[in-house]
């Protein structure tokens, strides 16, 4: 019988493996006393030790902000910061000059004392605090004490590694070859370990009794992290079973990759461009894989919402100067925050009574200009780096596309006169999916410099028809005749004036849209990663020589 | 020039790390110096470590002591961020 052990899902995917228990021992600092003579010379010595923890927590950050965890990224920021914090640095070196002792011992008592201040005097919302200063403190100590280090290439290959807990570094350091997956007990779904892990694509269960485990090496196991289980000592018919189920899963990937190496061209060879919808960083090398056009949607807004306030300049330029680093050579489309309405930062309530009609997007931004500034500040800064394009969300009137170039040219003033490099022109799109701007497309077109639709919200727009409303979804219906209409005069308007127009929402990434989609003018499409395949595989399947030859029947119907 | 102001923590989770990671770093780009007095404990508004350990609960109320040539505008932009709840409601 196997012996199935239920926990908690942190991270997807099946590994079979050889369980490792994985302990760090703990070690008791000694406490000696330093001549003074010695004590520049410590004092030396812990400010190599800080360094050396910066340098690993900005390493650990980029690769955390690579896989696109930001939420990963926002709280070693604050570890960052505790590493800056007076009573780290200049009040420390102060107590090793007057105690004279070892940094090590010194460090621990400050250390201790700050974790007691917080667990007797305050309620256990703050005493939750004391993991990120234990976590700084101990990234310190390990570069104080250098036999500290556990090095993780002493664990054999192919074992699945368990633990009461483990930390956020530890799992960032992990070679997915190597360990193929985790076990611990402690731990949630919005630990720092559990965010990297999913990052990694590394197979997690939180939540496990380890004394089950214990003292049973070696021990077969498989751990299944889609059910959130992990299965020990398996019968060799189960083993073989996860073996099937996991080659499976690899097979079922391959032929969608296979897919994604062919191009976006109809049967009559007219060539469609794909371009992706970025909502994660990690999704860039997929993107690139798959032969895409460029970025067509990157929906800032989403990047953020993790942070729940809206990120800095500073914070944003990195961001933005990342991707384009990464796609020096295509171009990419972001859209600014697009926030208000149901798309709160936080969920909470706006007071509106009718939000979806109310203060978002352009319309929040034009109200709160010093979020708009700082964003446009962090796109124009990053706009050396690669082809960076603005798109508008929500744009109803040319009076907000007007007000935004004003801002933005008082900005490349500012920049100017900062020495700060930046484009001179960088261009600005228009997203239409509000009726007013759809029908008014060729003056909007006039006054941008390309177009983008976006139909999940032109539809609801159009209809008046919310899709989340169970009662009337039913018409919402995306090949409505009235929505093709409006279709080709947006077509139409971005013809007329040369400018790029690109289909966004969620009928670009259903199949069965497609060819209407293609009938009807569209040749540009912004769709996730993971529609790509199937995307591409229905626009091969279109002959549009073969549909002129019949009347476009829908439109009029 | 001295400056001295009461700000209330707008909140709801009170000031935890991620309001006392966004004042510290904003400190970073002025140059006065920057005190905050709660009850009787008087700490380094630079020091992020310090700010966490008032545990300040929501509708706490701080003054602010800001001494330096940059006076005026570090205390403007510190009362913006209290006032706006450090942008985390937006």
């Amino acid at each position: 019988m196997d012996e199935i052990v239920k926990g908690l899902s942190i991270s997807q995917g099946i590994a079979l493996g050889v369980a490792f228990h994985f302990i760090i021992p703990e070690e008791l600092i000694p406490e000696q006393i330093i001549s003074s003579h010695e004590i520049e010379q410590e004092i030396e010595r812990y400010r190599k030790a800080l360094e050396k923890s910066r340098r690993e927590l900005e390493d650990l950050q980029k690769l955390v902000l690579q896989k696109g965890s930001f939420e990963a990224a926002s709280i070693l920021d604050t570890h960052l910061e505790m590493l800056k914090d007076p009573m780290i640095t200049t009040e420390m070196e102060k107590k090793i000059r007057k105690n004279q002792k070892n940094t090590e011992s010194v460090f621990q008592k400050v250390i201790g004392e700050y974790q007691r201040h917080f667990n007797e005097n305050h309620d256990t919302f703050f005493q939750e605090r004391i993991p990120d200063i234990t976590d700084v403190s101990k990234r310190i100590l390990a570069h104080l004490i250098p036999s500290k280090k556990f090095d993780l290439k002493q664990i054999p290959k192919g074992s699945i590694l368990y633990a009461t807990d483990l930390s956020p570094s530890l799992v960032a350091e992990i070679d997915p070859e190597q360990i193929i997956g985790l076990v611990t007990e402690a731990g949630g779904i919005s630990s720092h370990a559990a965010i990297i892990a999913r990052a990694k694509g590394i197979p997690y269960v939180a939540g496990v009794p380890i004394d089950k485990l214990k003292n049973r090496s070696p021990l077969k196991m498989i751990i299944d992290g889609d059910e959130g289980i992990i299965l020990l000592a398996p019968t060799d018919e189960t083993w073989e079973n996860y073996e099937r189920k996991s080659k499976k899963k690899k097979a079922y990937y391959q032929t969608l990759q296979k897919n994604a190496d062919l191009q976006p061209h109809t049967i009559d060879g007219e060539e469609i461009e794909l371009y992706g919808n970025l909502e994660n960083l990690s999704e860039i090398d997929p993107f690139i894989k798959q032969g895409f056009a460029g970025i067509g949607l990157f929906r800032s807004e989403y990047l953020f919402f993790t942070k729940k306030y809206f990120p800095s300049e500073e914070e944003q330029f990195q961001i933005y100067k990342e991707v384009l680093e990464k796609l020096p050579s295509h171009p990419v489309i972001i859209r600014v925050f697009d926030v208000g309405g149901e798309k709160r930062l936080e969920g909470g309530k706006t007071g509106e009574a009718n939000p979806v009609l109310g203060c978002r997007a352009i319309r929040f931004l034009l109200k709160n200009r010093e979020i708009f500034e700082q964003q446009l500040r962090a796109l124009l800064r990053a706009s050396p780096y690669g082809d960076i394009r603005i798109l508008l969300p929500m744009i109803s009137d040319i009076s907000e596309i007007n007000a935004t170039k004003e801002l933005i040219e008082k900005i490349r003033q500012d920049l100017k006169k900062e020495n700060i490099p930046c484009k001179d022109h960088i261009p600005l799109g228009s997203m239409i999916e509000v009726p007013s701007s759809a029908i008014m497309a060729d003056v909007i077109a006039q006054h941008s410099d390309f177009l983008s639709i976006g139909t999940n919200d032109l539809i609801q727009y159009v209809l008046a028809a919310d899709r989340s409303n169970p009662v009337i979804s039913h018409l919402y219906t995306p090949s409505h005749p009235s929505i093709l209409r409006l279709l080709k005069v947006i077509i139409t308007a971005a013809k007329e004036n040369q400018k790029n127009l690109i289909l966004c929402g969620e009928v670009a990434a259903d199949p069965r849209y497609i060819p209407l989609l293609l009938e009807v003018g569209i040749r540009k499409f912004s769709i996730a990663a993971r529609h790509f395949p199937e995307v591409k595989n229905a626009i091969r399947n279109v002959d549009l020589k073969e549909k002129k030859k019949s009347p476009p029947a829908r439109i009029t119907r | 020039m001295k400056l001295i102001r009461t700000v209330k923590v707008k909140n709801d989770l009170g000031l935890h790390t991620r309001p006392a990671t966004v004042i510290v770093k904003m400190l970073q780009s002025y140059k006065s110096s920057v005190h905050f007095t709660y009850k009787k404990d008087i700490i380094n508004a630079r020091s992020i470590m310090s700010i966490l350990m008032l545990a300040l609960r929501k509708n706490a109320s701080i003054q602010i002591t800001v001494e330096g040539d940059d006076a005026e505008e570090t205390i403007s932009a510190l009362v913006n961020a209290f006032e706006n709840q450090f942008w985390e409601k937006l």
